[in-house]
C-alpha cells in the first residue's frame, strides 16, 4: 500500500514540470509554432531559477526569473521564425544547442569549475506554509504540495477554459489553423504569434525552474533531461487538448515515477534499463498515436503577409 | 445612384512585374459590378487591395466619398467591406458557428454568448435565405454551403460592400442559381456587390455593370444593356475571337497505343475500367467524353504507367507492355498533362525553371554525367526561351511556380511535356479553370502536336471541348466505353445520351 500511494505522489510531483513544458508547446503550436526547443528554454529557465533563487533565497523570485530568462531567449526564436519566416525545427534546434550551453557556461563562470556542489532551499510545501499536519494519502496528495503544483493545474483548468469559451481562444485558435482566414477576419496574426512566444517561452522558464527549485536542490548540467521532447509528444498524445495534454503528462509522470522505484526495488537487474521506462512509453504512444494528424493545420509553415 | 466606392488610379507591383496599373474602379450602392477578365489580368490583385491584403504602389480609395486607407483586413473589415475569397478562408477544424464568429469585435465581454450571437446569425441567414447548418464542422458541409457561410461571416461583419471572388467556379449549376437568388436579395436590400469572373454567361445574367481588366489594365465599364458576350470576350482578350474551327483528321497513323480488354477495379463504378479497349494512332486527337468520374482517372493512369490493369492487354507502338511503370512510359515518349497541375503536374515550390526540366535533366545539354552535375546556365536559357516560347507570364523564371496563375501554371506544364516531341501526349482537363484565352493556346498546342505527328488523348468533362478538338470521340460511362464517334459532324445528342449511360 504504502509502494502505490507513494507511487501516486511521486507521478504527481513527476507530472509538474511536464505540464508545464506541455502547456508551453501546446500555446506555441496553437499559434502554429511547432518548438522543438523547449529542452533548451527548459535549461535556460532551470540555472536562471536555481542562481537567482541561491541570491535572493526565494525560489519564488528564482522561478519568476527562470521565466523571464526563457522569454527573453524565446524571443530569438519567435523573431527569426514569424518575423522572418525561417524554418521553426532549425531554430528549435539552435535553441537546444545554444541554450544548455549557455546555462552551463554561466553556471561555470558563476561559481567557477570544479566547486563544491552548491545546494539552494527547495520551495516549501502548502502543507507548511499552512502549519497543517498532513499524514493521511488524500491530505498529503491535496497538501503536501508546493504552490508550483497548483499553479500548473490551475493552469490547465485555465486553458481549457480559454480554448474552448472565450473569443480570445477562439481567434487564438484560428492563427494555428489558417493565418490567412485568421488575418482576414481582422486578426492580428503576427501579434497573435507573439504573444505565443512569450507565454510558451514563460512556461519553459518555469517548468525548467521548477526543477532546480521544487525538485531537487542542485543545478547539474542535462537536468531537464529529455523533458522537453516529452512535452512535445505529450502534446500530441494528449490530442492538442489540455485535459488530454494533463492526462498524457500524468501517464509520464507515472513512467517517471515507476522507474526511479523499480531502481530502488529490484536486485540484479541494471539501472539503466528502468531509467528507460519514460523514454520507451513515450516511443511506443508516439507510434500508436502518432500517425492520426490532428494538430493546427497550419503548424510549422511560416506565415507570409503578400504572398500571391 | 449613390457612389459607395472609388478605387482612383490603382497600381501594384510585384517586383518588376505590374499586377495592377492606374486602375480606376467605381461601385454605387446597391448595384452588382462586375470585375470581368482573364485569369492573371489583375481581379484578385485589384480586390485584395481593396481589402488591405496588400498595399497599393500608387493610388487611392474613397469610400462614400471619403480618402481612406486600409491597411489591414481588419480595417476593411471596420469599413463595411466583406471578401468572400476564391479559396475559402474557412478554418476546417472549427463548425460553422464558430467560424461566424471568428475575430468578433462588436459584442462585449470576454467569454463566447453562444445563444445571443446565435439568435443574431440566425435573424441575418432568414433575411438573406443563406440557411446553413451551425453546428457541423467546416469539412462536412458542401462547397456551396460553406461559400453561404462565407457570406454569412462577411453580413454578421457589418458588411455593406460585398466582394465575391470568382464565386460560381467551384459550383454546381443549381448552386450557382442559388447564390444568384442571394446576390438579388442582397443589393435589393441596398447591399453592393462586387462579382469577379470569367464566365461570360453569368456575367451577362447578373450585372448591373462590367468593368473589363486586361494585362493588369482597366479598358472600360460597360452598361450590362449595352454589351453582348462576343463584344465583352473581345475586350477581354484584346483580339477578336474567331469561333475555331480545326481541321478534323479522318486517316489516323498507326497506332501509337492500344488498349484490349482492359479490366482496373471493374466493380467500382466510378473508380475503376471495365473492358476498355481503344486505340490513338499517329496524328490524330481522340476525345474521351463523359462526366467526371467515369474511370477516366485511370485510363489516364493505365495509359501513362502509373497503374497496372488488373486483365487486358496494352501496346505500345506495337508491342506488348509487359511492366507499367511512369518512367518506362516516359522514355517510350509518352508526355502527360495530368488532372491536377497543382499536385501532379508542378512542384508548387520549386522555380519555373526548374519545373520545366524536371525530365529531362539527364540529357548531355542540361548537365554531364547523366544528371550528376547540372549546367545552370544552359538551363536558364533554354527555360528563358521556353518562357518567350509559350508566353509564360512570370515575374522571372526563378518564380516559384505556385504563385502563377492557373494558366500559366498550365504553360509551363506543357512547355516541359511537349519541347520532348512525344509519341503520345495524354492531356486530362487540360483547360479546367483556365480562361478563354489559355484555353485557347492550349488547344492550339496540342493540335500542333497532332500535326506533327504526335497521337493525344484528350480526356475532357468539357464536352464542348471535346467537340472543338477530337478527331474521334469516345464515351465513358461507368467505366466502359459506351460507344465510338467521328469528330467531324458528331451526333451530339447521340453523345449526350451516351454520357448519360444510355
Amino acid at each position: 500500500m504504502e509502494f502505490v500511494t507513494n507511487l501516486i505522489l511521486a507521478s504527481v510531483r513527476m507530472a509538474t514540470p511536464l505540464i508545464f513544458l506541455s502547456l508551453a508547446e501546446l500555446y506555441s503550436q496553437r499559434a502554429g509554432l511547432v518548438h522543438i526547443g523547449l529542452e533548451g528554454l527548459a535549461a535556460i529557465g532551470s540555472l536562471t531559477g536555481f542562481l537567482v533563487s541561491h541570491i535572493t533565497g526565494s525560489p519564488i523570485v528564482g522561478v519568476c526569473a527562470g521565466a523571464m530568462a526563457a522569454i527573453l531567449v524565446n524571443m530569438i526564436y519567435a523573431y527569426a521564425t514569424v518575423t522572418l519566416c525561417a524554418e521553426q525545427i532549425v531554430y528549435g534546434m539552435a535553441i537546444n544547442i545554444f541554450a544548455p550551453a549557455l546555462a552551463s557556461f554561466i553556471y561555470r563562470v558563476y561559481f567557477g569549475a570544479g566547486s563544491e556542489l552548491v545546494q539552494v532551499p527547495l520551495m516549501t510545501n502548502l502543507s507548511a506554509l499552512l502549519g497543517i499536519n498532513a499524514d493521511s494519502f488524500i491530505a498529503k496528495l491535496f497538501l503536501e504540495q508546493t504552490l508550483m503544483v497548483y499553479l500548473a493545474y490551475g493552469l490547465v483548468i485555465f486553458t481549457a477554459i480559454y480554448f474552448s469559451k472565450t473569443k480570445s481562444g477562439l481567434n487564438y485558435k484560428a492563427v494555428g489553423e489558417y493565418p490567412r482566414a485568421a488575418a482576414t477576419l481582422g486578426i492580428n496574426v503576427i501579434g497573435v504569434k507573439y504573444i505565443a512566444s512569450i507565454i510558451c517561452g514563460a512556461l519553459a522558464g518555469i517548468g525548467g525552474a521548477y526543477l532546480t527549485t521544487c525538485y531537487t536542490t542542485t543545478y547539474v548540467d542535462g537536468n531537464v533531461a529529455g523533458r522537453g521532447f516529452i512535452a512535445l509528444a505529450a502534446v500530441i498524445f494528449g490530442r492538442w487538448s489540455a485535459g488530454g495534454v494533463l492526462l498524457a503528462c500524468l501517464f509520464f509522470g507515472f513512467c517517471d515515477a515507476l522507474q526511479i522505484r523499480l531502481q530502488v526495488a529490484s536486485f540484479n537487474v541494471p539501472y539503466q534499463f528502468f531509467q528507460m521506462i519514460p523514454y520507451v512509453a513515450t516511443v511506443v504512444v508516439l507510434a500508436i498515436i502518432g500517425m492520426k494528424k490532428a494538430g493546427p493545420k497550419s503548424c510549422g509553415k511560416p506565415y507570409r503577409k503578400e504572398e500571391r | 445612384m449613390q457612389e459607395i466606392l472609388r478605387m482612383e488610379h490603382i497600381t501594384k507591383r510585384f517586383g518588376d512585374m505590374y499586377a495592377n496599373r492606374d486602375i480606376n474602379f467605381e461601385v454605387r450602392r446597391g448595384e452588382v459590378h462586375t470585375l470581368l477578365g482573364e485569369n492573371g489580368a489583375g481581379k484578385s490583385t485589384l480586390m485584395n487591395v481593396l481589402f488591405g491584403l496588400y498595399q497599393p504602389t500608387e493610388g487611392s480609395i474613397y469610400l462614400n466619398g471619403n480618402k481612406v486607407k486600409i491597411d489591414s483586413p481588419a480595417q476593411a473589415v471596420k469599413l463595411g467591406i466583406g471578401m468572400v475569397h476564391q479559396h475559402f478562408m474557412l478554418v476546417e477544424a472549427m463548425t460553422v458557428f464558430e467560424n461566424i464568429i471568428l475575430g468578433d469585435r462588436n459584442t462585449k465581454g470576454v467569454f463566447i454568448d453562444r445563444d445571443a450571437r446565435r439568435k443574431e446569425i440566425l435573424e441575418l441567414s432568414q433575411q438573406y435565405g443563406l440557411d446553413v447548418e451551425m453546428d457541423k464542422p467546416i469539412t462536412e458541409i458542401a462547397v456551396g454551403a460553406q461559400q453561404r457561410v462565407e457570406i454569412l461571416k462577411a453580413l454578421y461583419k457589418g458588411a455593406e460592400l460585398l466582394v465575391l471572388d470568382e464565386p460560381t467556379a467551384a459550383l454546381t449549376d443549381i448552386e450557382v442559381e442559388g447564390l444568384f437568388q442571394i446576390i438579388k436579395k442582397l443589393t435589393a436590400e441596398g447591399k453592393s456587390v462586387i462579382f469577379i469572373s470569367h464566365k461570360m454567361r453569368e456575367v451577362l445574367h447578373i450585372s448591373d455593370r462590367i468593368t473589363i481588366l486586361r494585362a493588369g489594365e482597366s479598358v472600360c465599364t460597360l452598361n450590362r444593356e449595352e454589351t453582348t458576350g462576343e463584344d465583352l470576350a473581345n475586350l477581354m482578350i484584346g483580339r477578336e475571337l474567331v469561333p475555331s474551327q480545326y481541321k478534323k483528321i479522318e486517316d489516323a497513323g498507326d497506332a501509337v497505343i492500344k488498349l484490349t480488354d482492359v479490366d482496373y477495379c471493374k466493380e467500382s463504378k466510378h473508380n475503376g475500367l471495365n473492358g476498355v479497349s481503344l486505340s490513338v494512332g499517329r496524328g490524330e486527337i481522340v476525345g474521351i467524353a463523359g462526366v467526371d468520374g467515369n474511370g477516366q482517372s485511370q485510363l489516364a493512369q493505365v495509359v501513362t504507367g502509373v497503374i497496372t490493369p488488373d486483365s487486358g492487354e496494352v501496346d505500345m507502338k506495337g508491342s506488348r507492355v509487359a511492366k507499367f511503370t511512369p518512367n518506362g512510359f516516359i522514355i517510350e515518349k509518352v508526355s502527360h498533362i495530368p488532372e491536377d497541375r497543382n499536385k501532379m503536374g508542378l512542384i508548387g515550390s520549386m522555380s519555373v525553371m526548374d519545373n520545366i526540366v524536371l525530365k529531362t535533366t539527364e540529357l548531355p545539354e542540361f548537365s554531364s554525367g547523366n544528371g550528376l552535375y547540372l549546367k545552370k546556365k544552359a538551363i536558364k536559357e533554354y527555360a528563358e526561351q521556353m518562357q518567350k516560347k509559350y508566353d509564360i507570364r512570370c515575374a522571372s523564371i526563378e518564380q516559384e511556380t505556385r504563385n502563377l496563375s492557373g494558366g500559366n501554371q498550365q504553360k509551363v506544364i506543357l512547355a516541359r511535356e511537349l519541347e520532348s516531341d512525344p509519341d503520345l501526349l495524354v492531356a486530362v482537363h487540360p483547360t479546367r479553370g483556365l480562361d478563354i484565352g489559355a484555353a485557347r493556346f492550349v488547344h492550339d498546342t496540342m493540335i500542333a502536336a497532332r500535326d506533327n505527328g504526335c497521337g493525344v488523348l484528350l480526356i475532357s468533362a468539357d464536352f464542348d471541348e471535346i467537340l472543338e478538338v477530337s478527331d474521334r470521340i469516345i464515351v465513358m460511362f461507368e467505366g466502359e466505353i459506351m460507344g465510338e464517334y467521328s469528330g467531324k459532324n458528331p451526333p451530339i445528342n447521340e453523345i449526350s445520351l451516351a454520357m448519360a449511360g444510355k
